[in-house]
């Protein structure tokens, strides 16, 4: 079965940065990576996991045909 | 696996046995699971650099360093003996997922303290509680300029209230007052204490060592810590979040918590002014961001005018300072 895409949000104060990934672990790396580049700052692989959304299959087709 | 024939048994029995398979399956013994996996020891590490570290940095470096450090190490400690009437509760709700995830808990906080203890002893050469007193910040002398905010010492003040109030319900209460007392100290303990107010003094120490380019093994503690401290954090606000799916007026308990301690949060932590050359800027905004998390992972909404006093750059005053 393939995985589920997964949203994570950026919630530090004043950014919106929002990313949406094909699974779960591209997300905690994709997530940790905004944080270190955009905030100087580390997220912790758990703190980022647990407030994982899923995608509706459908979404995130769409915008990976907008990101090609 | 050749299936069994099913033969009824006494529930009484059956009450001996608490596995099941959604529970293996669930997010707390997920968590167990990786504890197990990532367990790490004291023992293998070295402390030799950090010691030759302590003899070069100047007197200013060192009470700036230390006034962190031994802070950690009292807290450890409180962490540790706090999580008692956690555990109770765990058992009185019979959630036996909850009460082997924080068997590793409970072991990886007596770690931390064993970690700051041995830091503490190789690398300064202080250990007795006499000795390490002396460099102890009291935040109790704490005043804010402006009088809007009370300070007061969470960990060592709010751990053993909420504690208490918990394992006096677990003991005499109904469920429900158990579930009420659960999330109040929860929400002190995981989402304020280690979750919001830690989070910046952690990220402190390894910029600071980090500018320094010295006490490599306090980082790598700092590291492997803070790896337990993610699962710890959001086991609590899972919890959370359960519980007040069950009974949505939980909730105001968890802003009651963060309220009662709210000048904690608002004011600068000590740290950033003691140690020269830091963006303050950074750790307020992060403080919101830790916040927010929390309030995104317990499935509650943020008190914004607690967000707006953190951003404030009026609202400087440091907490465990004096003013003036």
């Amino acid at each position: 079965m393939a995985a589920t895409a997964k949203r994570w949000t950026c919630v530090e104060a004043g950014c919106d940065y929002e990313l949406v990934a094909p699974d779960a672990a591209s997300a905690i790396e994709g997530a940790q990576r905004h944080i270190a580049e955009a905030h100087s700052s580390f997220e912790l692989e758990e703190m980022i996991e647990d407030v994982l959304e899923d995608v509706p299959a459908a979404e995130a087709q769409s915008r990976r045909r907008a990101e090609i | 696996m050749a299936a069994t024939v099913r033969r009824s048994v006494d529930p009484n029995v059956v009450r001996k046995f608490h596995f099941t398979r959604e529970m293996i399956e669930g997010p707390v013994y997920r968590k167990y699971e990786k504890a197990i996996r990532k367990v790490w020891s004291v023992e293998d590490l070295d402390f030799t650099q950090d010691a030759k570290d302590w003899n070069r940095i100047d007197d200013e470096q060192k009470r700036g360093l230390l006034g962190v450090t031994v802070r950690f190490l009292a807290g450890e400690q409180n962490v540790t003996e706090e999580l008692v009437p956690m555990l109770a509760a765990s058992h009185a709700l019979n959630r036996f997922d909850w009460t082997v995830f924080l068997s590793t808990f409970l072991m990886e906080e007596a770690k931390h303290a064993e970690f700051f203890m041995r830091w503490h002893d190789r690398v300064v050469g202080v250990l007795e509680p006499e000795e390490v007193a002396q460099h102890f910040l009291v935040r109790g002398k704490t005043i804010d300029p402006s009088g809007r905010f009370e300070v007061r010492d969470v960990l060592h003040e709010a751990l053993p209230y909420y504690g208490r109030k918990l394992m006096e319900t677990t003991l005499d209460g109904t469920e429900a007052e158990i579930e009420r007392a659960f999330v109040a100290f929860s929400a002190a303990y995981n989402a304020f204490v280690e979750g919001v107010l830690t989070m910046p003094s952690y990220e402190i120490v390894i910029d600071t060592t980090s500018s320094w380019n010295a006490f490599p093994t306090l980082r790598e503690g700092f590291r492997l810590i803070l790896m337990d401290e993610g699962r710890h954090i959001t086991f609590g606000t899972y919890a959370c979040k359960l519980l007040i799916e069950k009974d949505p007026s939980y909730e105001e308990e968890v802003h009651r918590v963060f309220d009662a301690y709210r000048g904690n949060i608002v004011g600068l932590v000590e740290y950033q002014k003691a140690v020269p050359g830091l963006d303050l800027n950074k750790y307020q905004t992060m403080k919101v961001r830790h916040y927010r998390n929390r309030c995104r992972e317990m499935g509650i909404t943020p008190d914004e005018t607690l967000i707006e006093q953190i951003l404030d750059p009026s609202i400087d005053f440091v907490v465990g300072v004096e003013a003036g």
